[in-house]
């Protein structure tokens, strides 16, 4: 006998309560609450993390690298699947180095995922990896790496964090550098493990595009290394050098001393990683001579042998007395260059004029920007004439009242060692993709004219002048012809306003072989102590760093030139 | 004809399935080559950034002049050959000259 029938009804109704609540439970679960809880279940078990292909890498002229990625382990953890945050922080502290209190606050956080450490050696990750702590994920991200430590660190400049690019070149080519960002979805499976989806290893963001530079990595060690030295010799504030080639406007070596290790910036100040080559300005002193000079012969107001009168070393000009270093009489022009005359220079720029000797200024490049491809360059101090106050064209002509970069400066030099043209300086030769197709070339730029061949030649002569019997002696290397100018100028005092009798900045601009020029260079000595004159200390800095640079270069001294070809017409 | 049937059609479903059963062995080879470049290029890219500081120019010159003691060439020790540009002719070669003494010579050129 089956049950009675209030029992089935009973037993019927009971049922249908129980489906009733599960149906009502489903409509509230899948319905009314959907939209929300499907985001809690997204938040708890999966994560967007944005990942960026290997940065592409910097090397020099012959492929030396300089810059370039390599994947390390990152640390994450997700809080919502730990149970016991101080027990996994106190495990995870001696391996990272870091305090357990600040992993257990990160590990806190409300939070579906949060970095522990980011970008750790590669043995630390290893050693994660074989604790296997719940809730704690290791995943490779790229680092960048100097493998040079502090060599052409001004001109690399660095990356951050991140992998963006923040200054120098790592910032200047920030668009070719930079790899593809993929956003990737970081899921939990079943066991509450994080996994990658299978499609991350399948299609890996495409890495960005290589710059190869104009940078020689020897030129620019040699280069740092003499600064260097020269620097600490002097006891000076700074320094600066940069060698270029002439003939095309190729940078070869660039510098800063103090430098910088650009692997560890974390603790430097900004004031460190400044490239004072383009954005400092000073008053080049006598070395603006030069210009003033090949205005002059290029106007044919002077030739080398026109007379001069040094005034006996002082001369009044608007109500202020400009001195020379010694007392000077008559004198050839190109005496007067050698001698570094500031009566003969402030003479030579009246004859020459406000309007013509602005117009040569700005045609040797100074007061605007020489667009070398790197950022913060700045264009110097060159006011129009209607600014110039009544001792202006004395005081430009002798180089102060007038602010110009150590790029600008050498850029004009360089001018008149290629014949009176003007290139455009720049460091990138070659971007290249991860597979090594070309995919853009940067060739040597003309940027105009400044003065005639005949001019640049004639100042070539001049110059040769001052290394052979004046003021740049120190600069002349044995068995080469060597073009030069020194400066040495006064600084402004910041306290007083006026020019500091103890603050100097010593220089010397010139190229080599005279006859022949492969390399021009500037050295930049930035209140030195003691001695400060430009022909003191910037010029054997030119000599020991040319000689050497030469040497490696395999350009023959002007003798062994002679010799060959007559052993050639023979 | 019936057996020759079910031969061909058991023949199909084996050749579907090892098809089936041989591109999941070859997915996982794919799968475990695709790893271990990866491992590869990330020992090659920590042998790079090795290989770039061990050569740096710095580090040689410290060895050289510290380890070994070696010195900058000094002034007239470097000497640069050039290769002859094509076209130009080699120059004969200079005769050697070749001393005597005067009473070696025969007596007719004496005088």
């Amino acid at each position: 006998m089956g049950p009675s029938r209030p029992r089935r009804y009973l037993v019927l109704i009971l049922l249908l309560c129980g489906f009733g609540l599960i149906l009502f439970r489903l409509v509230t679960l899948q319905v009314l609450q959907a939209a929300e809880l499907t985001a809690k279940a997204d938040r708890q078990h999966q994560k967007s993390v944005t990942f960026e292909g290997a940065r592409g890498a910097i090397t020099d002229r012959h492929g030396k690298v300089l810059a370039m990625n390599m994947e390390v382990p990152s640390v994450f953890g997700v809080p919502t699947a730990l149970e016991n945050p101080l027990r996994v922080a106190r495990h995870l502290a001696p391996v990272l180095h870091i305090r357990s209190d600040e992993i257990e606050k990160k590990l806190r956080q409300d939070r579906s995922f949060v970095w522990v450490a980011r970008k750790v050696l590669p043995e630390q990750g290893r050693q994660l990896e074989q604790m296997s702590l719940e809730g704690i994920g290791v995943v490779m991200e790229g680092r960048r790496f100097y493998p040079k430590g502090p060599l052409l660190s001004h001109v690399l400049g660095f990356a951050g964090i991140d992998g963006e690019g923040l200054e120098g070149l790592e910032r200047r080519y920030e668009p070719h550098l930079h790899g593809e960002k993929r956003i990737t979805i970081l899921q939990r499976d079943a066991l509450g493990r994080t996994v990658f989806p299978k499609g991350l290893a399948e299609q890996p963001p495409t890495p960005g595009h290589a710059l190869t530079l104009t940078i020689d990595e020897v030129v620019q060690y040699i280069a740092e290394k003499e600064l260097e030295e020269a620097v600490n010799h002097a006891h000076a504030k700074a320094g600066t050098i940069i060698v270029l080639d002439p003939q095309s406007g190729a940078i070869l070596a660039m510098a800063v001393s103090p430098r910088f290790d650009p692997n560890a910036v974390a603790a430097l100040t900004p004031d460190r990683w400044r490239n004072r080559a383009l954005t400092d300005t000073y008053e080049p002193g006598s070395t603006m001579k030069v210009v003033v000079a090949a205005a002059a012969l290029e106007e044919h107001l002077m030739t080398p042998g026109t007379m001069v009168f040094g005034e006996n070393g002082r001369m009044l000009v608007a109500n202020t007395t400009i001195h020379d270093h010694e007392k000077l009489g008559w004198m050839t022009f190109a005496q007067m260059i050698q001698k570094s005359s500031n009566i003969g220079a402030a003479k030579t720029g009246m004859i020459l004029g406000e309007q013509r000797l602005y117009r040569y200024l700005q045609g040797f490049g100074f007061g605007q920007k020489t667009d070398i491809d790197l950022p913060g360059e700045v264009s110097g101090l060159l006011k129009p004439p209607k600014e110039w106050g009544r001792r202006s064209l004395a005081s430009i002509s002798m180089g102060q009242e007038i602010g110009v970069t150590p790029i600008q400066m050498v850029t004009a030099a360089a001018t008149l060692a290629n014949g009176g043209v003007m290139m455009k300086p720049y460091l990138v030769s070659e971007v290249r993709d991860q597979k090594g197709h070309l995919l853009k070339e940067f060739r040597p730029q003309v940027k105009r004219r400044a003065v005639s061949p005949e001019t640049a030649r004639t100042m070539t002569t001049i110059l040769e002048g001052v290394v052979m019997n004046g003021t740049g002696a120190k600069a002349a290397i044995p068995g080469y012809r060597v073009a030069g100018k020194t400066g040495t100028a006064q600084k402004i005092d910041s306290r007083t306003g006026a020019y500091s009798a103890t603050q100097f900045v010593g220089s010397f601009v010139g190229y080599v072989p005279a006859d022949a020029p492969r390399l021009a260079m500037i050295i930049v000595i930035d209140e030195p102590q003691g001695e400060a004159w430009g022909g003191t200390i910037a010029a054997p800095v030119f000599r020991r760093v040319g000689e050497q640079v030469l040497n490696y270069l395999g350009v023959p001294p002007s003798g062994q030139v002679k010799v060959a070809m007559a052993a050639q017409g023979r | 004809m019936k057996m020759v049937t079910i031969l061909a059609g058991l023949i199909l479903v084996f050749v579907f399935v090892w098809e089936r059963v041989d591109t999941v062995r070859v997915g996982y080879q794919i799968e475990r080559s695709k790893a271990q470049k990866l491992l590869l290029e990330r020992e090659r890219d920590q042998l790079q950034v090795r290989f770039s500081s061990l050569t740096a120019p710095e580090r040689i010159a410290k060895m050289a002049t510290e380890r070994l003691g070696m010195i900058q060439p000094q002034q007239g020790q470097v000497v640069t050959v050039h290769e002859r540009p094509e076209g130009i002719p080699v120059p004969p070669p200079v005769p050697n000259e070749v001393r005597v003494a005067k009473n070696d010579l025969p007596k007719r050129l004496r005088e």
